[in-house]
């Protein structure tokens, strides 16, 4: 499943409220919840929780990749989130995070989760794109980066 | 005289596509009394740029590996279920490593003169295109490729002959 096939409009939140880690986590699994009509937000929630407890996903450049495995989502689900003033987020070169791609999977998806998540690999290395979208200004503009536009 | 058709390979990754694909390879193998091959695989080469990005830690690598194991088992058996309700004996390989690159390989290894495969997904950008697995597999397959699409046609097409 291609990345831009998991891209929705209200799963994208810019600018972000929060301004910690567990706080940026819970805004964007809030988004979801809201955008998919998630019963179960508090499972999502802690399968992040979980999986960044084994270590961050701050990657360098301002870029994080929160992500987990739960059964409490039907399908793979993306949020995208902006903190212009950057959060600390325990990213491997000590900055703090600026661009926020959250991605839930149920267990069974696991092809297409890496697939996915292997895209946003990709796209992390553009580093004009990534500034671009850490400084959008809505997410219409988030929505017609990512799709080239 | 030949058939147009005597070894097809299909390509099943439990996406509606690939599934669509082998409903459609079940439906002409049955039709043509083709040999039908599926093909499950683990995207090793995906897990590898995850790890290299920092998005993965090992022991993730390993925990989604062995996930991806079961999917492709649990993928391999749905074909084999979907060709039996046809009649069909589907012969499932599970592979590893880039899937494209493994597609072409067991296509030439068992000599498949046609690839079934569901639609490729929509691309960002023609440099996300050269990282599609499927698009790639489409591009470099040495033999003829077949798309499913129409899933009402296939559908209805199955259901008559099961």
């Amino acid at each position: 499943m291609a990345l831009i096939e998991l891209l929705n409009e209200r799963a994208i939140k810019v600018p972000l409220m929060a301004r910690d880690k567990n706080g940026v986590i819970r805004e964007l699994v809030d988004v979801l919840a809201a955008a998919y009509g998630l019963d179960n937000a508090e499972n999502v929630f802690l399968s992040v929780l979980d999986r960044e407890a084994q270590g961050s996903t701050g990657l360098s450049d301002g870029i994080a990749v929160p992500h987990g495995k739960t059964d409490a989502v039907p399908n793979i689900l993306l949020a995208v989130g902006t903190a212009p003033d950057g959060v600390q987020f325990d990213a491997i070169d000590g900055q703090p995070s600026r661009l926020f791609f959250l991605m839930v999977a149920p267990p069974e998806k696991t092809g297409p989760h890496i697939a996915a998540l292997a895209e946003i690999a990709r796209l992390s290395r553009q580093s004009a794109l990534c500034s671009a979208l850490a400084s959008a200004k809505s997410a219409s503009e988030i929505m017609a980066l990512m799709k080239g536009d | 005289m030949r058939q147009a058709f005597e070894r097809m390979l299909v390509y099943v990754d439990g996406s509606e596509g690939s599934i669509l694909a082998a409903r459609l390879a079940a439906v002409l193998a049955s039709q043509t009394h083709a040999e039908l091959h599926a093909l499950a695989g683990v995207n090793t080469r995906a897990l590898s740029d995850l790890v290299q990005a920092h998005i993965f830690l090992e022991a993730e690598r390993e925990e989604y590996r062995r996930d991806m194991d079961e999917d492709a088992t649990r993928y391999l058996r749905h074909a084999t279920e979907m060709g039996k309700r046809l009649g069909v004996y589907v012969e499932g390989h599970s592979v590893s490593g880039s899937i494209a690159a493994a597609i072409k390989n067991k296509a030439l290894e068992i000599g498949a003169d046609l690839l079934v495969m569901g639609p490729p997904p929509q691309i960002r950008s023609r440099r996300d295109a050269l990282y599609d697995e499927v698009e790639t597999a489409m591009r470099t397959a040495p033999c003829s490729v077949l798309v499913a699409r129409d899933e009402e046609r296939i559908e209805e097409l199955y259901e008559q002959l099961s």
